[in-house]
């Protein structure tokens, strides 16, 4: 670790140690503090310009206290004695009045094994000149300026560093540096009175040397992408098959998917599946869901999660059986099982389950082969690639606008649509009604991978 | 011991170019139960201090947590660099901030007190009630949930040109949801509340038992309705649907950063966009309505916040600036700069978003709806510069021939937000900010209210096709 960063890792290792002796003289039988340090440096565009110019850093602490089966928890942004001690003794206060939960636990962890993700921090990033950021910035106006059409309505490169700690009174102590250039872009489409849809795409590299490169390569297609939208038309209304695109796919399926691979949820009873239902066909059986914390392109990527749980890479549904939950501790305790590394959080907030990076499995055909098939069997039909709109976790039921959609006739794409709506089922959509998964696969805004899916029995209702 | 006023103004002086400190504190607590057990309870506390300048043109920004006076002037100093190191690839350069009436003095919002002084653990206690009553009202309920949360801010903005202004407000919200479950059909409801002031403010409409019932029956109703034909149908829209509607369909497309950027709204003003039955405005403060959700007496430039007709008589009349678009539209602010914390920038934010009442009753306007729906309960929802919008709503009900008949499902309604608004031919005299909890997402979070009266309009429903 460079020299900068070791002066700020001291201090957050200080001023945590000192929470947790607070925490514990206050009565706490247990304490955990969870700690972050973070610097950034970001050139922000707005209206089709440069915008202005930041640069911050802070950092940030919580204490979460179990006396018996009590817990509290309180969080500040200051390193500072006096502002620790006042946290330690809000949670303490706060444990004191809530109703013990037989589920709440701090746990030792494990060390991090030998092959998770290192190196998350590049020492080239660290230092890096203003210079270099601006012409990062100047790579990805360059690309949102060049077609007069695309509007830019805001955007970022953002470089930063951090630094994570958890540790608590068993005797954990798990420290991960990392850093990132990031870059987003939001805009849209105006020619005429046509006008596109906002669109927005962000990525991340953890290494400067990708960033120019990635950057205009990005850029280019993602306003190519919003520019295609300006061909507008009229869809119709029916029920049958639909493409969705990667996006889509994560937007409007896997993100609820994902609620009842949800190990809180299953312990509390609130979702479609329970522990029986492990080892047991549940989806279709072309359908392979992973979660893998350890890849290093992705934002999730992480040695360990808010509780200090080791990561690894996780099978959650192999070829439509369902095999794992996300499990932190508490759902681990609720659910007699171990914690699978999924505790998820900063120093402000209590842990939470999330997945880290989802990944949809490729299927086998080419994606060619799922328009085809489509058009063989409908003269007409809608592609998807972004959604907004409603996905009702519990009875996964979803509605909404299908965004910078295409409408095909006759095995051709003739144009973009607005004011279409979808709605359907999710576990029908992934379980009867998938018909064909592509062999290729996107990865979206650095985070989750998936495949484009067709699927048959969803409702159009045309604008 | 400086105030923290004569910190920022002292450290103020030494800028020799326009400049803006705002110092924000922020106490927040969280509470939440579900099927009995607490599931988070917490309390953050954040402070730190903003600093925006403008040089040469050009905006640099930079924060700190640390309100010692060297620090403060470091953070100044680094505001001026990034500013300066900007300038050189802006284009369109600032040339000066119009000159409006800035905030000097106190801006208290009452129910600050009040709520502080009430302890958390009574919350708490009210808040297990809640999901008890709302998980025991029927044996078909499976699981409820009830969450609160509250802030406490204390700000002080002090600007170059004459900004001093402190200011206090408490925000609080109570959400609560329940699942029913039957032969293996599910159904989900939300009810909820957020307002600006003390404890009780939450309740002035409905007692947290009432709305502990309601939530409750609402899931066992939606249980047994059917899901709702998709197509284009005459609407009658609630006034939370209204809300919805007026700050996610029409009051982003109005904000001044993206009318620059080529919203629908471009080019408009003075032009017929809505029914004349429709005015629509903007508000830091409403008349006649108390503790609203987005109450704001001073927004985070300073300036003092005041009421903005967006829409009169259904002709475009204003847009929603900050002092950085007030100058490229050559206009008074309208007092919408807002940030989230204090180490965010001030955007260009709502506040209290909503259509002002007309002059029939929902009775009158349902009674003379032939074939229709009346749709109610927001699930959330969102909207495209196109004016383009999609809203979830948990209940829906047919009207057949002048009578409410049979509710469906939660559907989702969408449409382009001017062509429904030109569609109104019935606006209701009820009126009601009803926005609930939540807040709205543009890069940071904003605690915002909406409403209205009911209207009466033609739009999309997303439902199922045969």
């Amino acid at each position: 670790m460079s020299q900068p960063l070791r002066i700020e890792k001291d201090k957050l290792e200080s001023a945590a140690e000192k929470l947790l002796t607070f925490a514990v003289k206050a009565g706490a039988d247990v304490a955990e503090v969870c700690g972050s340090y973070g610097n950034k440096t970001r050139i922000g565009l707005e209206k089709q310009d440069y915008h202005l110019a930041s640069a911050d850093d802070g950092y940030s602490l919580g204490i979460r206290v179990l006396k018996g089966q009590q817990q509290g928890f309180a969080s500040c942004n200051s390193t500072e004695p006096s502002e620790l001690k006042e946290i330690a003794m809000k949670a303490i206060e706060i444990a004191g009045f809530s109703p013990a939960n037989p589920h709440y636990s701090i746990n030792l962890s494990a060390n991090v094994p030998t092959n998770s993700p290192k190196n998350l921090l590049d020492p080239a990033l660290i230092d890096i000149s203003l210079q270099t950021q601006k012409d990062w910035t100047r790579l990805l106006v360059g690309e949102a300026i060049k077609d007069k059409r695309f509007r830019l309505n805001e955007g970022s490169v953002e470089i930063g560093t951090s630094l994570s700690l958890v540790l608590n009174s068993l005797g954990t102590h798990q420290l991960e540096a990392d850093s990132a250039v990031g870059w987003s872009l939001m805009g849209m489409g105006v020619e005429g009175n046509n006008i596109t849809s906002f669109d927005y795409f962000s990525q991340m590299v953890r290494s400067a040397a990708e960033a120019g490169d990635k950057i205009v390569f990005s850029a280019r297609n993602f306003v190519a992408e919003v520019l295609r939208n300006l061909q507008i038309g009229k869809s119709e209304s029916y029920k049958g098959m639909v493409i969705f695109t990667p996006r889509a796919v994560l937007d409007v399926l896997i993100s609820s998917l994902s609620y009842h691979l949800n190990g809180r949820v299953i312990a509390e009873n609130t979702g479609k599946w329970t522990l029986k239902d492990r080892e047991i066909p549940i989806l279709n059986k072309a359908l392979t869901l992973t979660d893998n914390p350890w890849l290093k392109d992705r934002s999730g990527c992480s040695s360990f999660d808010r509780e200090g749980t080791p990561t690894a890479p996780l099978s959650l549904i192999d070829r439509g059986v369902l095999k794992n939950f996300c499990l932190d501790h508490y759902a681990a305790h609720a659910l007699q099982l171990s914690s699978t590394g999924h505790a998820a959080g900063g120093p402000s907030s209590l842990p939470t389950v999330s997945p880290h990076n989802l990944c949809l499995m490729a299927g086998s055909s080419p994606e060619d082969s799922l328009y085809q098939r489509a058009a063989q069997n409908q003269k007409s039909f809608l592609v998807v690639h972004r959604y907004s709109g409603q996905s009702d976790p519990v009875t996964g039921d979803f509605s909404g606008v299908a965004k910078g959609a295409e409408w095909w006739v006759n095995g051709e794409r003739q144009y973009y649509v607005q004011e279409t709506l979808i709605s359907g089922n999710i576990f029908e959509a992934l379980g009867k009604d998938l018909v064909e998964i592509s062999k290729e696969t996107e990865v979206i805004d650095s985070a989750e991978e998936s495949p484009t899916l067709l699927i048959d029995n969803i409702s159009v209702t045309g604008g | 011991m400086k105030s923290v006023s004569e910190l920022l103004e002292n450290t103020l002086s030494k800028s020799p170019y326009w400049a803006e400190a705002r110092y924000h504190k922020r106490t927040s607590q969280a509470l939440s139960v579900q099927k009995g057990l607490v599931k988070q309870a917490k309390s953050n506390l954040t402070s730190g201090v903003g600093i925006r300048v403008l040089v040469d043109g050009a905006w640099g920004f930079s924060s700190t947590s640390d309100l010692s006076p060297h620090s403060l002037e470091k953070t100044l100093k680094l505001a001026i660099e990034c500013a300066k190191s900007l300038s050189q690839l802006k284009k369109a350069q600032i040339k000066k901030l119009p000159p409006t009436k800035l905030a000097k003095g106190l801006f208290i919002i009452p129910g600050y007190e009040l709520l502080q002084k009430m302890p958390l653990d009574q919350k708490l206690q009210a808040v297990l009630k809640a999901e008890e009553q709302t998980r025991k009202s029927s044996s078909l309920i499976q699981s409820a949930t009830c969450v609160y949360n509250e802030l406490f801010e204390d700000k002080v903005i002090v600007t170059t040109d004459g900004a001093n202004a402190t200011s206090s407000l408490a925000r609080n919200e109570i959400k609560l949801g329940a699942i029913a479950s039957k032969s293996g059909e599910m159904a989900e409801s939300h009810e909820s509340v957020g307002k600006t002031g003390s404890w009780d403010c939450l309740f002035s409409r409905s007692s947290l038992s009432e709305m502990s019932e309601n939530a409750a029956k609402l899931a066992v109703d939606l249980l047994s309705a059917p899901k709702i034909p998709g197509g284009n149908a005459v609407l009658i829209l609630s006034p939370a649907m209204v809300g919805l509607l007026s700050h996610e369909a029409i009051g982003h497309t109005v904000e001044a950063d993206f009318v620059l950027s080529g919203s629908v709204a471009k080019d408009k003003l003075g032009t017929q966009v809505a029914s004349p039955l429709v005015t629509l405005s903007d508000s830091g403060t409403v008349n006649g309505i108390k503790y609203s959700g987005g109450e704001l007496l001073v927004d985070d430039e300073g300036v003092i916040t005041q009421k903005t007709t967006i829409i009169k008589n259904g002709i475009l009349n204003s847009y929603l600036h900050n002092r950085e678009s007030a100058a490229i539209f050559g206009v008074e602010p309208t007092g919408n700069g807002r940030a989230w914390l204090y180490h965010d920038e001030p955007l260009i934010r709502m506040r209290n978003t909503y259509i002002e009442p007309g002059q029939q009753s929902l009775e009158e306007i349902i009674a003379t709806t032939d074939e229709g729906y009346l749709v109610d309960c927001p699930l959330g929802g969102q909207a495209d510069a196109t004016g383009e919008f999609m809203f979830g709503a948990q209940k829906v009900t047919k009207i057949e021939n002048g009578k409410l008949t049979k509710m469906y499902r939660g559907a989702t309604i969408s449409g382009q937000a001017f062509e429904v608004l030109s569609t109104v031919d019935a606006v209701s005299k009820e009126f009601l900010l009803d926005l609930g909890s939540g807040y709205c997402g543009k890069g940071q979070p904003a605690k915002v209210d909406a409403g209205g009266p009911f209207i009466r309009c033609r739009a999309t429903i997303g439902g199922v096709q045969e």
